[in-house]
């Protein structure tokens, strides 16, 4: 069988030619499921780097009333890095505190002006190592802090933090959900698509079987086209979502996402692209095989 | 070669096609199968290649029981079988050397083989010249010369014919008739559903009779008022 694989392909390829708007249809509706997928993915994908990099800035402020001398301080910092959870804890003084806060009020700095950096507490910042990055570990390290009793006074965001996983899981499944939805749709027109092609040629069909063509010898022909319907329909998509992307992502909303925090906006990654592809030669060949299930039947029983 | 024990076929509740059919075909015979419309020609052919399947009774072909093939069988027994219908049922977006390589093709003959086979056989149905035409552009009896080729090619066992004149006019009809001949003279099998009286007083053979569905008449036609006789019933 694997001998004859070219001629199964050319059979695919001729099968092909002589119906050309059906072959058309099918590598058109998975190129729209699989482009729309590949639409998503690309903002998920973009999301979650946007949402990665607010948790990398993540930190916990503990704010301090009286600011000891620089040696007790150095002391406090090498006691909180001892935490597995922490990354770095870096001192903020009354006087830099003060500084980012009029750098921070731009034009207004004027609303500043005679006050002295007294009118803002010194503080420790204290960031979390990447793999602790979660509600759980933030809360672990502040009640450690609370029960040393050197810091009381207490700065993170819990409620933003649980706000960002609800959010991150949100649309890890509602992607999941429409991605499978888009997959099954598209599953679903690509086999009626290639029924319709088999209803025309249901006379070859009949004339294969008559003359002693296995039923895998009659299907294997479809099969091949409607993967590689299925793959020409992925690489389709592939090269819309990266239209999608450079014309519309890129140029048009570009400097708009550029205010939300996203310096650059990604494509999707070499291997998600192989996927699509991929993915798209299973979807053809599913649906042919789908339809072909009621197609190649040798006699009624 | 065919043997049919106590065959029924039903497709409706109480209402067979063919009843308790016995009968026997030898190897190398030439048997007419008449009968009026939905006597239960085409059925027993159909019974034959196993498009269906008899709800009662067995059947052997080459002293092989095909009421028990599975699906995964039907094609090889097919492979020593040559069908031929009324409506030739060719490929029309193929030539007509397409068509004839066809059941090659299946069989995963060799190219040059193919090749060789086809023309032979094309040539013995008289359309050498026509290989590169496509059907729609044949007449009729050039479409079924094709289709006689088709079943011809794999050099069958047993021919089975639906009604292959059926559309054709005499002459065309008594060229058909010539290639069934000299297949048979080499040792085919042949059972042909026909209920042209004039064809089979012209080509007198075996005569198996079939009205509603039963077994009416099994005999050689030694006279040619045998041949009324079986158009009559």
């Amino acid at each position: 069988m694997l001998l004859r694989s070219g001629y199964f392909l050319k059979r695919a390829l001729r099968n092909m030619r002589q119906s050309p708007v059906l072959s058309l249809a099918s590598v058109g509706t998975v190129a729209v499921a699989l482009a729309l997928l590949a639409f998503f993915a690309i903002t998920v994908l973009n999301v979650q780097q946007l949402t990665a990099s607010w948790g990398e800035s993540l930190a916990i402020v503990a704010y301090l009333d009286d600011v000891p001398d620089e040696k007790i301080v150095n002391g406090w910092i090498k006691d909180i890095e001892g935490y597995p959870e922490v990354a770095t804890v870096t001192f903020v003084s009354r006087k830099v505190a003060f500084e980012r806060f009029a750098k921070r009020l731009g034009d207004d700095a004027g609303l500043v002006e005679g006050l002295g950096p007294d009118v803002l507490p010194a503080s420790l910042e204290i960031s979390l190592a990447d793999d602790w990055r979660s509600e759980l570990a933030l809360t672990a390290v502040v009640e450690r802090l609370r029960k040393d009793h050197r810091f009381e006074d207490l700065q993170y965001g819990q409620g933003w933090l649980e706000k960002l996983e609800a959010f991150l899981l949100l649309l890890r499944v509602s992607g999941s959900a429409l991605g499978g939805f888009l997959v099954f749709a598209a599953l679903v027109i690509v086999a009626n698509t290639i029924k319709l092609t088999l209803y025309v040629r249901q006379d070859q069909l009949e004339a294969m079987a008559m003359v002693g063509g296995t039923s895998l010898f009659i299907k294997l022909p479809y099969l091949v086209e409607g993967a590689l319907q299925g793959l020409l329909g992925g690489v389709v998509a592939l090269g819309l979502s990266f239209m999608v992307f450079q014309v519309i992502l890129q140029r048009s909303l570009g400097s708009l996402l550029l205010i939300t925090g996203i310096d650059t906006i990604h494509y999707l990654p070499p291997v998600w692209q192989g996927m699509l592809v991929v993915g798209g030669g299973l979807i053809g060949l599913l649906g042919s095989l789908f339809a072909l299930r009621k197609f190649v039947r040798f006699g009624s029983s | 070669m065919i043997q049919l024990f106590n065959v029924c076929k039903a497709y409706q509740r109480d209402q067979n096609a063919l009843n308790d059919v016995t009968l026997k075909v030898e190897k190398g015979e030439f048997v007419y199968l008449t009968g009026a419309s939905g006597a239960g020609k085409s059925t027993l052919l159909k019974l034959l290649y196993c498009a269906e399947r008899p709800t009662r009774g067995q059947i052997l072909v080459n002293g092989r029981n095909i009421t028990r093939f599975g699906a995964a069988r039907i094609p090889y027994l097919r492979r020593n079988l040559g069908i031929i219908f009324q409506d030739f049922k060719l490929l029309k977006r193929r030539t007509v050397f397409e068509n004839v390589a066809f059941p090659l093709e299946v069989q995963g003959r060799k190219r040059f083989e193919i090749s060789k086979k086809v023309y032979q056989t094309l040539k013995g149905v008289g359309l050498e010249h026509r290989l590169n035409h496509h059907p729609l552009q044949l007449s009729g009896g050039e479409q079924q010369r094709v289709a006689v080729a088709r079943a011809l090619v794999v050099d069958p066992l047993i021919l089975l014919a639906d009604e292959p004149t059926g559309n054709l006019d005499p002459e065309v009809t008594l060229d058909i008739m010539e290639l069934f001949k000299s297949a048979n003279a080499r040792g085919t099998t042949i059972i042909m559903a026909t209920h042209d009286r004039s064809l089979i007083r012209q080509f007198p053979r075996r005569i198996i009779s079939l009205e509603a569905g039963t077994l009416a008449m099994d005999d050689l036609p030694l006279f040619r008022g045998a041949a009324d006789m079986a158009g009559q019933v």
